[in-house]
C-alpha cells in the first residue's frame, strides 16, 4: 500500500507564496499527474513530497507514516529529474546500482536487481558508457532504471520528458506508462504538457497560481472543467470562451450580434449561478460546433489550418474574441467568408464571468 | 564559409568596391600588435640568447666578446647557483601547495550564499590586487621583531624572545629557512584568494540536481565530494596550479620588498640573483643573459603544460 | 494555447530549503560557517589595515614597541610623502616658533619636528610619471588590442592558433629574460629613463592579455548583429563601429581597468630601465628612507595612496575579477 496524503501544505519563499494550502490523497498504484504552467507550484509540491524541499505548513504522510521532516533518502520514495541527474564520474551501470549499494545491500541483489531493471528499460548496451556519452532518451532510460532498482513505494517525476526530442517524447511516454502499470507503483509526474497529462493520468491535478484548480480524470477535466483556466489550458486549442449578456434564456453576444438559445434545461442553474448579473461566458470545445449553413450563429474567418485529417477554422465573432471550430470539411475558407455553425447542447458549458467557475447544470432524473 | 568570413555582395559591387576588404581589415588591424609584439619580445629573445655567448658588460663600454659556452659552463658548474635555483623551486613548491589549500578551503566555506557573502568574497579578493612590491612592504613592516603587528598577534610580546622572520632568527638562534617561510605567508596571503576564486566558479557551476540526486540515494558526503564535487573542480585546480607555478618561479617583486635576498642568501630566488648579476656592481651582463635563458627554457616547459592545457578546456568548452 | 503569466520562480530562490538543510541544527552550522568566514576575512584584511594605520602615525607611535591600535592620528607620513624638508638651525627655528600664524598647516607640522619644507619631494614627480605612463600605455594597449582581438574573433586567420599562443607566450616570459637586452637597446635609442621608452614596454607588456580578454568578451557578440548590419549595406567597418565597439563597451572597460593595473602596479621594469626622469611610483615607495632607515609613513602613505584605486576597481570589476586574472580562460 502507497497512499499519498498531503495535509494543508504550503511553501513560502519568503513572502512569495510559491504553493497555497492544499490537500490531496493520492490513491495506492495511482498515474497522478500535477499539470500546469512554468511557476504554477506543481514542480514545488512535488519536491515537498520528496523531501529535497522542507513544507512552511502543514503535513505529509506517505502510507499512513508521517513524512514531513524527514530525509529525502528515508521517505522510500525515487524521484526522476528533468535533465537526469546522473553521475557523470560513473559509468551508467553503476549509477544504477548506486542506491542499492547506497543502502547496503549485498553484491547478489544488487546485480540481480540491475540486471532484472537494466532488462525492462533494454539498455544493455549502455551500461559500460558514460552518462556523457549516452544520447538524451538514454540517459532518461538509465534515470528511470535508478529509480526503478529500489522499488520504492512511490515514483516522483519532475518533467522527466522536458528536455528530450519530439518524437523521443511520444515513445518514452508510453515507456513510462507501461513501466507503472507492470510495477503497480504509485507515481506523481510533474508536466506542464497538457497532452502528456492527459495520455499518461489516471487522475489530473490543475494547478495554476500555486492553488489548485481541479482534480480530475482526464475526462472529466476535459469535459467538466471547474473554471476557466482550467477550461482555456487544457485541449488543443482550448475551450472556446465568449463573453455576452445573458436574459430570459438567450445570451446575446456583441459584434456579429449572435444570439444563443440555451439549451432546456440550463435556465435555472444559469439563474442562479449568475446570481442576479447579466453577464455571462458560455464555452464550447473545437470539436463541439458543427459548421452548418443553416447554423444559427455566425463567425467570420479569420484563418484555417489544415491538421491532417480534420481543419480547425478560426472565426472571429466580435473584435476581442477568435473562437476554433474543428471540422472535417476539408475545403478551403477565404479570409473574411461569413461561416454559419451550431453547437451540440450536450456539450455546452457556462461559466460565471466574476468568479470565473463554471456554472454546474442542475440534475435532472 | 559563413557570412562572416565571405564578403555579401549587394546590388552596389559593380561600382568599384570603396570598402576595405576583409583581408586589409584583418592585416590593419593585427600586424601592429604583431609587430609591437615581435620588437619587444622576439627581438631581445635572440640579441639575449647572442649576449649569453659574450662576457659583455653594459657599464665596462667594451664591445662584446665572444667566448662561447663560457658563460653557461660556469653557471651549471656554479654552487651557489644551484642552490638559488634549488631555493626557487622549494619556494614555488611551498607556496602554490599553501594557496591551493588554503584557497580551496575558502571556496568550500563560502560556497552556500548568505547575506553579505558578496562583499565578503570582494574583500578578500583586494589582496591580490595590490602591487607586490607594496605589499613585500608591508608585510616588513609587520613582520618587524620591534614594533610588528605580526609577533604581538601571535602572542610574542618580549622581542628578544619572538621570532625575527625576515632575519631567520628565534628569539636569538638562527634558524634557517624562516625567512623564506616569511615570504611564502605574505604570497600565500595575496593568492589564496585568486585560487579561491577560481574553485568559486567551478563550485557554482555544479547542478544542484546532482547533489538532489545524491540526497534522494542516500550517498555519503564523502561521495558527492568525492564524486561529484572534486571532479567538477579539479581542472580549475590544476589551471590554478600551474598558472601559480610559473607565476612563483619568476618571483621578483615581492622578494624584492621585503628581503631582497636576504638574509644571506636565503630568499635569493633566481631572479633576484638574475638581476644582481645584470644590474648591479659589474653589471655582467652576458653571465645574465646566459642565465637568463636557462630560466626562461625551464619557464617554457612548465607554460607549455598550461596553454595546452587551456587550449584543450577551451576545445571542449 | 494558455494564456498564464509566469506567477513565480521556477526554481527555488537564494537559498536551499531541503528538508535537512531547514534543520535547526543546520542552521547552526551555517552561522558557524558564517563566523569562520567572518574571522577569516578580518584576518585577511589586517595587513591592510594596518597599513592604513601606519600612514596616519607619527614616526614615534610606528617604531615603539608594542604595536598600537590606538593612536592619535597626523597626518605627518603624507608630509614626509610628499615633500622635501631641511632641519632648522636653532636661530631660523626660533624665529620660526615665533610668528606661527604665517605658516600653513603642513608647514607647521614640519615644525613639530624641527623642520622646514623646502619643496616637494622626488615622489610627486614619480606620482605624475605613473600616471602618464600607466595611462598612456594601457590606451595604446586596449585600442591595439581591441583591433586584434576583433580579427582574431571575426575572420580566418593563417594560423590563428599559433599566434594566440604567440601572444599568451609573451606574457609568459619572465621579465628579466627581456630586461637585459631591452635596456641595451634603449641605450643605443637613447630610450633610457624615458617616457616613451616606459610606454612601449608596457603596451607590449599589456597586449597579451588585452587580446585574450578582448577577445573573450567580442567572441560573446553574437555575430548575427553584424551579418544583418551587412546585409543592410554597412561595411565590415562600419559594423564594427556601429555595433561590435557599444555592445563590446562592458568588456572594453573592464580590460582597461586591468591594463591599468598592471601598469599602475608594475616594478620590476621600472626599476630596471628608469632611474630619474621616468621613475614610476612603485620603485620610489620601496626606497623611502627617513632618518633612522625607512621612513614608514611615508611608504604607508604612498601605500595608500596606490591601494585606494585598487580598492575601487576590486569592487567594480568583481564580476569580471576571475576572467580577467587567467586571461579570459575561466569565467565566472
Amino acid at each position: 500500500m502507497s497512499t499519498i496524503e498531503l495535509r494543508q501544505v504550503e511553501k513560502k519563499f519568503g513572502d512569495l507564496h510559491a504553493v497555497k494550502p492544499l490537500d490531496l490523497t493520492i490513491h495506492d498504484g495511482e498515474f497522478i499527474v500535477l499539470l500546469g504552467p512554468s511557476g504554477c507550484g506543481k514542480t514545488t509540491t512535488l519536491r515537498m513530497i520528496s523531501g529535497l524541499e522542507a513544507v512552511s505548513g502543514g503535513t505529509i504522510w506517505l502510507n499512513g507514516r508521517n513524512v514531513t521532516w524527514l530525509h529525502p533518502s528515508e521517505r522510500d520514495i525515487a524521484f526522476v529529474f528533468q535533465f537526469y541527474a546522473l553521475y557523470p564520474h560513473l559509468t551508467a551501470r553503476k549509477n544504477i546500482a548506486f542506491p542499492l549499494q547506497a543502502q547496503g545491500e549485498s553484491r547478489e541483489t544488487v546485480e540481480k536487481r540491475v540486471n532484472e531493471v537494466v532488462k525492462l528499460l533494454r539498455i544493455e548496451h549502455v551500461l559500460n558508457a558514460h552518462p556523457g556519452q549516452l544520447s538524451g532518451g538514454d540517459q532518461q532510460r538509465v534515470a528511470l532504471a535508478r529509480a526503478l532498482v529500489r522499488r520504492p513505494a512511490a515514483f516522483l517525476m519532475d518533467e522527466p520528458l522536458g528536455a528530450l526530442d519530439a518524437d523521443f517524447r511520444e515513445s518514452m511516454r508510453s515507456e513510462i506508462k507501461r513501466l507503472h502499470v507492470l510495477q503497480h507503483a504509485t507515481t506523481v509526474y510533474v508536466t506542464h504538457d497538457q497532452i502528456e497529462a492527459m495520455a499518461m493520468g489516471d487522475r489530473i491535478v490543475v494547478m495554476s497560481e500555486a492553488e489548485i484548480q481541479q482534480i480530475g480524470t482526464p475526462a472529466e477535466v476535459y469535459y467538466d472543467p471547474s473554471n476557466m483556466l482550467v477550461a482555456r489550458f487544457i485541449g488543443s486549442p482550448g475551450m472556446n470562451l465568449i463573453t455576452g449578456k445573458y436574459a430570459d434564456g438567450v445570451v446575446q453576444m456583441a459584434g456579429l450580434e449572435n444570439r444563443y438559445a440555451v439549451p432546456q434545461g440550463w435556465q435555472s442553474a444559469l439563474k442562479k449561478g449568475l446570481d442576479g448579473g447579466s453577464e455571462i461566458v458560455m464555452g464550447f470545445r473545437p470539436e463541439a460546433a458543427q459548421i452548418n449553413d443553416r447554423g444559427k450563429l455566425v463567425g467570420k474567418v479569420y484563418a484555417s489550418e489544415m491538421q491532417g485529417s480534420s481543419a480547425v477554422l478560426h472565426l472571429t465573432i466580435n473584435e476581442n474574441d477568435i473562437i476554433h471550430i474543428r471540422t472535417h470539411r476539408l475545403i478551403p475558407y477565404p479570409i473574411d467568408t461569413l461561416v454559419h455553425f451550431d453547437i451540440n447542447p450536450q456539450m455546452i458549458r457556462f461559466f460565471n464571468p466574476k468568479t470565473e467557475a463554471a456554472i454546474k447544470p442542475e440534475v435532472t432524473q | 564559409m559563413t557570412a562572416s568570413e565571405t564578403q555579401l555582395r549587394g546590388p552596389n559591387t559593380k561600382i568599384r568596391q570603396r570598402h576595405l576588404s576583409n583581408r586589409a581589415i584583418v592585416n590593419l588591424f593585427i600586424w601592429p600588435t604583431l609587430l609591437l609584439l615581435i620588437a619587444m619580445n622576439v627581438f631581445p629573445l635572440f640579441y639575449s640568447l647572442y649576449l649569453g655567448f659574450t662576457n659583455y658588460s653594459a657599464i665596462a663600454g667594451k664591445a662584446p666578446v665572444w667566448v662561447a659556452f663560457q658563460n653557461f659552463n660556469n653557471i651549471l658548474n656554479d654552487k651557489n647557483l644551484w642552490q638559488y635555483f634549488a631555493t626557487t623551486g622549494r619556494y614555488a613548491l611551498m607556496t602554490v601547495s599553501m594557496q591551493t589549500l588554503v584557497g580551496f578551503l575558502l571556496a568550500m566555506l563560502v560556497r552556500e550564499k548568505f547575506k553579505g557573502g558578496g562583499i565578503l568574497t570582494t574583500l578578500i579578493l583586494i589582496p591580490m590586487m595590490i602591487s607586490p612590491v607594496v605589499v613585500g612592504m608591508f608585510w616588513k613592516l609587520m613582520y618587524n621583531p620591534t614594533f610588528g603587528f605580526f609577533n604581538a598577534i601571535l602572542g610574542f610580546s618580549d622581542p628578544s624572545k619572538s621570532p625575527d622572520w625576515l632575519a631567520s632568527r628565534f628569539a636569538g638562534h638562527p634558524t634557517p629557512g624562516l625567512a623564506l617561510w616569511a615570504i611564502v605567508i605574505a604570497d600565500v596571503w595575496m593568492w589564496a584568494p585568486f585560487v579561491m576564486l577560481l574553485v568559486l566558479s567551478g563550485l557554482k557551476a555544479i547542478p544542484d540536481y546532482l547533489y538532489e540526486a545524491a540526497a534522494v540515494d542516500r550517498a555519503s558526503s564523502w561521495f558527492q565530494f568525492w564524486r561529484i564535487t572534486l571532479p567538477q573542480v579539479a581542472p580549475l585546480l590544476l589551471i590554478a596550479v600551474l598558472f601559480r607555478t610559473i607565476e612563483a618561479f619568476k618571483s621578483f617583486d615581492l622578494v624584492m620588498g621585503m628581503t631582497g635576498g636576504g638574509p644571506g642568501v636565503q630568499t635569493e630566488l633566481i631572479s633576484v640573483d638574475l638581476y644582481r648579476i645584470a644590474f648591479l656592481g659589474q653589471f655582467r651582463t652576458g653571465l645574465g643573459s646566459a642565465l637568463a635563458y636557462i630560466i626562461l627554457i625551464i619557464i617554457i616547459a612548465v607554460s607549455n603544460l598550461y596553454i595546452k592545457y587551456l587550449n584543450q578546456s577551451r576545445g571542449e568548452g | 494555447m494558455a494564456h498564464f503569466e509566469e506567477t513565480g520562480p521556477r526554481s527555488p530562490v537564494v537559498e536551499p530549503t531541503r528538508v535537512d538543510k531547514v534543520h535547526p541544527r543546520a542552521k547552526w552550522g551555517k552561522t558557524i560557517r558564517v563566523i569562520v568566514v567572518v574571522i577569516i576575512t578580518f584576518i585577511m584584511l589586517i595587513p591592510v589595515l594596518v597599513m592604513i594605520m601606519t600612514a596616519f602615525k607619527s614616526r614615534a607611535d610606528i617604531v615603539t614597541p608594542p604595536p598600537k591600535v590606538f593612536f592619535h592620528p597626523t597626518l605627518e607620513g603624507f608630509l614626509y610623502l610628499f615633500t622635501d624638508r631641511a632641519l632648522l638651525n636653532q636661530g631660523n627655528l626660533a624665529a620660526a616658533q615665533a610668528n606661527p600664524g604665517e605658516l600653513n598647516y603642513w608647514e607647521q607640522l614640519a615644525l613639530k619636528n624641527g623642520q622646514a619644507i623646502t619643496g616637494t619631494s622626488d615622489y610627486v614627480g614619480r606620482l605624475k610619471n605613473s600616471v602618464i605612463i600607466a595611462g598612456t600605455s594601457t590606451i595604446l594597449s586596449v585600442v591595439l588590442g581591441l583591433f586584434a582581438a576583433y580579427a582574431f574573433s571575426r575572420f580566418k586567420v593563417a594560423g590563428k592558433d599559433d599566434l594566440l599562443f604567440f601572444i599568451l607566450s609573451t606574457r609568459m616570459l619572465p621579465g628579466v629574460v627581456v630586461t637585459i637586452p631591452l635596456f641595451l637597446l634603449y641605450k643605443q635609442l637613447g630610450w633610457n629613463d624615458t617616457h616613451i621608452g616606459m610606454i612601449i614596454l608596457y603596451t607590449a607588456f599589456n597586449l597579451s592579455f588585452s587580446v585574450w580578454l578582448l577577445k573573450g568578451f567580442i567572441d560573446e557578440i553574437p555575430v548575427e548583429y553584424e551579418e544583418a548590419a551587412l546585409v543592410d549595406g554597412y561595411t565590415r567597418l562600419q559594423a564594427f563601429f556601429r555595433i561590435v565597439l557599444p555592445q563590446a563597451v562592458n568588456g572594453i572597460a573592464a580590460t582597461t581597468v586591468f591594463c591599468l593595473i598592471f601598469a599602475w602596479n608594475e616594478y620590476a621594469f621600472a626599476l630596471m630601465l628608469t632611474s630619474e626622469k621616468a621613475r614610476t611610483a612603485p620603485p620610489s615607495i620601496a626606497t623611502m628612507l627617513g632618518s633612522g632607515g625607512l621612513e614608514w609613513s611615508a611608504i604607508a602613505a604612498g601605500s595608500l595612496g596606490f591601494l585606494i584605486p585598487v580598492v575601487i576597481v576590486t569592487f567594480v570589476l568583481r564580476d569580471y575579477l576571475l576572467r580577467g586574472v587567467t586571461f579570459g580562460a575561466v569565467r565566472k
